[in-house]
C-alpha cells in the first residue's frame, strides 16, 4: 500500500460490517463498455451522496514477478505516484485533496488497484489524472532511489519488525515451491535494494496498458457522461502487447511440511496451519468460502467458541480463504495461545477442528448462521462507493462482474455433505502445511 | 494483507473532529423523556441499521486503583444478560448476519448494533439487554480478564503500542488519561464483580448517553422502538460524576523504550486545545499543513524527498478532558537522528512562516471539502452524530466548521503553529534501539 491506513478516530472504533463477503449492484444499474484499445469500463450511477470513487485496476501483481526481482508490482505502485511530464510528482494527490477526496493504492498476488474517492464534480480530473499516469510515468532514476528506502521502511514495518507478518510470509515461501505465490507481496528486501530503473520501466511497459486494465466509476454522475469522459481521456491510448500469462503452475504437495521460525520481541507463539486448495474457478470454492466462515467468522465460530472460549486455549484464533485468487492458494488456520498454553497444543486443537469437520456432518444451524452471515456481508457492500466499486472489479477480474449476481446462490446451494466432502478431499495430513513463530531470546547485549 | 489487524494507540487518533454533511440533512435530535438524547438520520437505498450506543462511560472514569474497569465492563455487556448467555447472544446475533459489540475510549464506550433492517428487531432487543440488563457472570468476568490480561502482554510486540502507551504517561501526568484504556496486567487481574456491577450503574445512566440510528429507518418507528426498550431506564439521583482537565503544561520528557527493532518508532506530543477555543481552527488548518495529509511538509521531506519514512504525520486529538497535538513517525534504528531532525525543523518553520498560500488554500479546500467523505458510510454518519453531540458542537457544526475553517488567515496559522507546535515544547518517545 502506498501510504499507511489513516488512524482510527479515537470514537471510529467498532467493527459494523458483519463480513467482509462482498456485494453487487443489480444488473441493469451498470454500464459497461470495452473501448477500441481493450479497457473495459464498468460505471455505476448511486446518487445517495455527491462524492465518486473512480478505481483503475491493473490485472499485475506479485504473481506476475519473476525471483531475483520480487515486489516489483509493489514497487511500481509507489512511483505511480511520483508523476508525469503533465502532472508533476506530488501533483495527483494534491489535485485530488484540493477536490476534498483521498488516494491511495495497494498491490496484492494478482493486482493492483489504484482510487480516488473525490467530490462527485471532480470525476474528470480523476480520470484525466488516471489516464496521464497509465502510460506517462516519469520514473525518474532519483525519486526511484528515494522511494526505494520508502518502500524498505514499508518493508520493515510490515514484516522485519511484525511477528504476524514474518510467519505468514514463512508460510507462504513454505507452501509454494514453483509458483510466484511463494514470495511476498512487497517482496525480498534484497530485491527491493537492488531492481533497477530500467526492470520498473519494463514491468511498467508491459502491465500498464488499457488492455490490460479495469475502469470502475461509482457514484453521483451520469453513465452517459461518465463513459464519455473515459473514452475521450482513455480512449487515445494505444493499445498494448498482451501481457504474458502466469505459466507457474505449484506442482502437487508430496508430504507435509514444517518450519519454525523464532523471533526476538515476539512476547507469544503463532501456530499455522494449510493445505492447497483451489479457488473461484473450482466448483469446490463455495463450499471452502462456507467452511472458512464456519470455522472462523465471529464469536459463535468454532475456532472462537472452542479454542479461544470454551477450551481457553487461545488467545485468538481465526483462519482465511482466498475465494477471489486467480490462482489456487490456502486454506489457512491460525492461533495464538493463552499463557501457559502450547503450540503443541493448539496445533493439535486446529487439527481436531479440521478432523471433526471431516467426521460428522455440520449442523444445520451453524451451516444456516454461516451462509446468512456471509449473504448479510454482501449487503453490507454496498454501504459506500468505494466497496460497491471494488465488489464490480474483484468479480471482472475473475471473468466478469455479472459473476456477482451468481455468488450467495452458490453459497446458498452448500450442503453438509459438501463441506464434508471438501474437508476430506483437501484437509490431508500429509499434505498439511504447519508455520509456528516462536519468541527468542534477546540477543546478549554486544 | 492476510488478517492484519491494526492496534491504533488510543492517543493518537484521526486528524481532525470528524466533521459532517449540510446540518439541515443530517439528523433529527430529540431528548427522550430519561435524558438520554437521540438522533436519527434515515439513510434509506440500502437494508441496513445501524445503532450506535454511546455512554459517557471511558476509561477517564475508572476509579483509582482500577484502571481497565470501564474497558472490561463493556467487553462484558455481551458476555451475559437477563435473557440469554454471552454464547446465546453470539448465536443469535450472528445468525442473522449481524453484530453487536462494544469499545471503549477515554472518554466513552460505544456500544454498537449493525443489522440488515429485516432483523432490526431482534438486533434491538439484544442491544437493549446488553446495555440495561447485563449480569456480568462471575466466571466471564474471569474470561475477559485473563483474555485482557494476554492482549496487553501481546501488545508489547508492538511498537506503535508501547509507544502510544508511553506517550500517554508523558502527557497526562496525574490525569486518567494516563493510563490505558484496557488498564493493565496487574490492574484487569484484581478487577472484581462488584466493580463491574457498581461501575455500570452508576456510569450507565440515560443523561449521559447518546443514542445515534442511522439507515434505513423511518423516524416514527425507531423512536417508538427504542422508545419503548429503554422506558424503564431512568437516571441516578446523583449528580452526574466530572472529570478535571488535563494538565496544560506538563513537563518536557524524552523517553528511549530499547526494543530489538529495525525499524524505530517515534511519538511526539503535547497539549493542544479542544474545539471551543478560539486557536483550535487555525491550530487544525495548521496540523494539516504540517503533517496532515500526502501533500504535507512532513511527508513531503521526510518521506517524498528524504526516503526516510513509509509512515510520517502529525494529528490533532481533541478529547473531552484534553487535547493533544501528536507527531509519529517510523524509520530505520539509525535514521532516527536524522528524521527527527527533519521533523523538528518543519515544526519550527511553520512556526515562523512564511506559509504560502497555495498551502493554506489547499489545506482549507480539504478540509471543508471531504466533508461527503467522511460521512460515505452508515457507521461513519453514526460515528460522527454520536461524537458531535456528546462534544456539545450542536448539529449546525458541519456549517460553523466550514465557516471556521474559511475564515482562517496566514497570520493565523503562524501564530498557533508558533505557540502550539514549537518542538522543544514536546514530549517524545523513541521505541527502538
Amino acid at each position: 500500500m502506498r501510504r499507511p491506513p489513516i488512524a482510527a478516530a479515537l470514537l471510529t472504533l467498532a467493527s459494523v460490517s458483519p463480513s467482509a463477503a462482498p456485494a453487487i449492484a443489480a444488473p441493469a444499474q451498470v454500464a459497461e463498455a470495452t473501448l477500441d484499445n481493450g479497457l473495459k469500463v464498468l460505471i455505476l450511477e448511486d446518487h445517495r451522496s455527491p462524492i465518486v470513487s473512480v478505481q483503475v485496476w491493473y490485472r499485475v501483481g506479485s504473481r506476475n514477478e519473476l525471483p531475483g526481482a520480487t515486489g516489483l508490482a509493489h514497487f511500481l505502485e509507489h512511483l505511480m505516484f511520483k508523476g508525469t511530464p503533465t502532472h508533476g510528482k506530488g501533483e495527483f494527490s494534491r489535485q485530488v485533496e484540493q477536490s476534498g477526496g483521498h488516494d491511495n493504492a495497494f498491490t496484492t498476488q494478482d493486482v493492483t488497484s489504484y482510487y480516488a474517492n473525490l467530490a462527485a464534480d471532480k470525476l474528470e480530473l480523476a480520470l484525466a489524472l488516471e489516464a496521464d499516469r497509465m502510460r506517462n510515468l516519469l520514473l525518474d532514476a532519483k525519486e526511484i532511489d528515494s522511494e526505494r528506502q520508502v518502500v524498505m521502511e514499508e518493508r520493515r514495518t510490515r514484516t522485519e519488525d511484525d511477528p504476524d507478518g514474518l510467519v505468514s510470509e514463512e508460510m507462504m515461501s513454505l507452501a509454494f515451491k514453483a509458483h510466484p505465490y511463494r514470495w511476498p507481496v512487497i517482496g525480498w528486501m534484497e530485491d527491493i535494494r537492488r531492481i533497477a530503473p530500467t526492470e520498473l520501466r519494463a514491468f511498467y511497459d508491459r502491465y500498464y496498458r488499457p488492455n490490460n486494465a479495469i475502469l470502475v466509476v461509482v457514484g453521483d454522475v451520469s453513465a452517459e457522461v461518465a463513459l464519455g469522459h473515459a473514452r475521450r481521456l482513455f480512449g487515445g491510448i494505444a493499445r498494448g502487447p498482451e501481457p504474458p500469462a502466469v505459466a507457474a503452475i505449484e506442482p502437487p504437495q508430496i508430504d507435509e511440511r514444517r518450519l519454525i521460525v523464532k523471533k526476538v520481541g515476539a512476547q507469544v507463539p503463532i501456530v499455522n496451519v494449510s493445505w492447497h486448495v483451489p479457488t473461484f474457478r473450482s466448483a469446490d470454492a463455495p463450499a471452502l468460502e462456507l467452511l472458512s466462515t464456519i470455522l472462523s467468522e465471529g464469536r459463535a465460530s468454532r475456532l472462537y467458541r472452542k479454542l479461544t472460549y470454551e477450551r481457553r486455549l487461545a488467545l485468538g484464533a481465526g483462519g482465511d480463504y482466498s475465494y477471489f485468487s486467480l490462482d489456487p492458494n490456502l486454506f489457512w488456520l491460525y492461533a495464538m495461545p493463552l499463557p501457559g498454553q502450547t503450540p503443541e497444543a493448539l496445533e493439535a486443537a486446529l487439527l481436531a477442528e479440521i478432523e471433526l469437520v471431516k467426521q460428522e456432518l455440520i449442523p444445520a444451524e451453524e451451516i444456516e448462521r454461516a451462509k446468512n452471515q456471509i449473504e448479510a456481508g454482501f449487503v453490507w457492500g454496498h454501504d459506500s462507493v468505494h466497496s460497491r466499486g471494488a465488489t464490480l472489479a474483484r468479480f471482472e477480474l475473475l471473468g466478469s462482474w455479472r459473476l456477482a449476481d451468481g455468488y450467495v446462490p452458490l453459497i446458498r446451494a452448500v450442503t453438509a455433505e459438501d463441506l464434508q466432502r471438501v474437508a476430506r478431499t483437501y484437509f490431508l495430513a500429509d499434505r498439511k502445511n504447519t508455520a509456528i513463530l516462536l519468541p527468542a531470546d534477546a540477543p546478549v547485549a554486544r | 494483507m492476510r488478517r492484519l489487524l491494526a492496534v491504533v494507540p488510543l492517543l493518537l487518533v484521526g486528524a481532525a473532529m470528524p466533521p459532517a454533511a449540510v446540518a439541515a440533512d443530517l439528523a433529527h435530535r430529540e431528548v427522550l423523556p430519561n435524558g438520554a438524547r437521540l438522533l436519527v438520520a434515515p439513510r434509506p437505498a440500502i437494508p441496513i441499521v445501524v445503532v450506535r450506543v454511546y455512554v459517557r462511560a471511558g476509561s477517564a472514569f475508572d476509579p483509582a486503583g482500577a484502571p481497565g474497569l470501564a474497558n472490561i465492563t463493556a467487553d462484558l455487556l455481551t458476555r451475559g444478560t437477563a435473557s440469554r448467555t454471552g454464547p446465546e447472544l453470539d448465536r443469535a446475533i450472528e445468525f442473522v448476519g449481524g453484530s453487536l459489540d462494544a469499545e471503549t475510549g477515554r472518554d466513552g464506550t460505544a456500544l454498537t448494533l449493525a443489522v440488515l433492517r429485516k432483523d432490526l428487531d431482534l438486533g434491538l432487543d439484544l442491544l437493549a439487554d446488553a446495555l440495561l440488563r447485563p449480569t456480568f457472570p462471575e466466571d466471564e468476568l474471569k474470561r475477559k480478564a485473563a483474555d485482557i490480561e494476554a492482549a496487553i502482554r501481546r501488545s508489547d510486540e508492538n511498537p506503535e503500542a508501547v509507544g502510544g502507551r508511553a506517550l500517554a504517561r508523558l502527557l497526562y501526568p496525574g490525569h486518567p488519561y494516563a493510563h490505558p484504556v484496557v488498564g493493565t496486567v496487574d490492574s484487569v487481574a484484581k478487577i472484581t464483580r462488584e466493580q463491574v456491577v457498581a461501575f455500570h450503574r452508576a456510569r450507565y445512566r440515560p443523561d449521559a448517553t447518546v443514542i445515534a440510528a442511522v439507515g434505513d429507518v423511518a423516524l416514527d418507528d425507531i423512536r417508538g422502538a427504542l422508545a419503548r426498550r429503554v422506558a424503564g431506564w431512568t437516571a441516578p439521583s446523583t449528580p452526574d460524576e466530572t472529570i478535571p482537565m488535563a494538565p496544560a503544561s506538563p513537563p518536557v520528557v524524552a523517553e528511549t523504550i530499547s526494543r530489538e527493532l529495525t525499524q524505530a518508532t517515534v511519538y511526539l506530543g503535547r497539549p493542544a486545545v479542544r474545539q471551543g477555543h478560539p486557536d483550535y481552527f487555525p491550530l487544525l488548518v495548521a496540523n494539516y499543513i504540517l503533517g496532515g495529509g500526502s501533500t504535507s511538509r512532513l511527508y513531503t521531506r521526510v518521506r517524498e524527498d528524504a526516503g526516510l519514512a513509509y509512515s510520517v504525520g502529525s494529528a490533532l486529538s481533541p478529547g473531552r478532558y484534553g487535547a493533544a497535538a501528536t507527531v509519529s513517525l517510523q524509520t530505520r534504528v539509525d535514521a532516527v537522528g536524522q528524521a527527527l531532525g527533519l521533523v523538528r525543523a518543519e515544526m519550527t518553520s511553520i512556526g515562523k512562516g512564511p506559509v504560502g498560500e497555495r498551502e493554506l488554500s489547499l489545506a482549507k479546500a480539504y478540509l471543508i471539502g471531504s466533508f461527503p467523505l467522511r460521512l460515505d458510510t452508515t457507521a461513519k454518519v453514526a460515528e460522527t452524530l454520536t461524537a458531535i453531540e456528546e462534544n456539545g458542537l450542536g448539529l449546525d457544526y458541519p456549517d460553523r466548521f466550514k465557516d471556521a475553517v474559511a475564515r482562517v488567515t496566514l497570520a493565523d496559522v503562524e501564530r498557533v503553529a508558533a505557540r502550539y507546535l514549537d518542538p522543544s515544547t514536546f514530549s517524545s518517545v523513541i521505541v527502538g534501539k
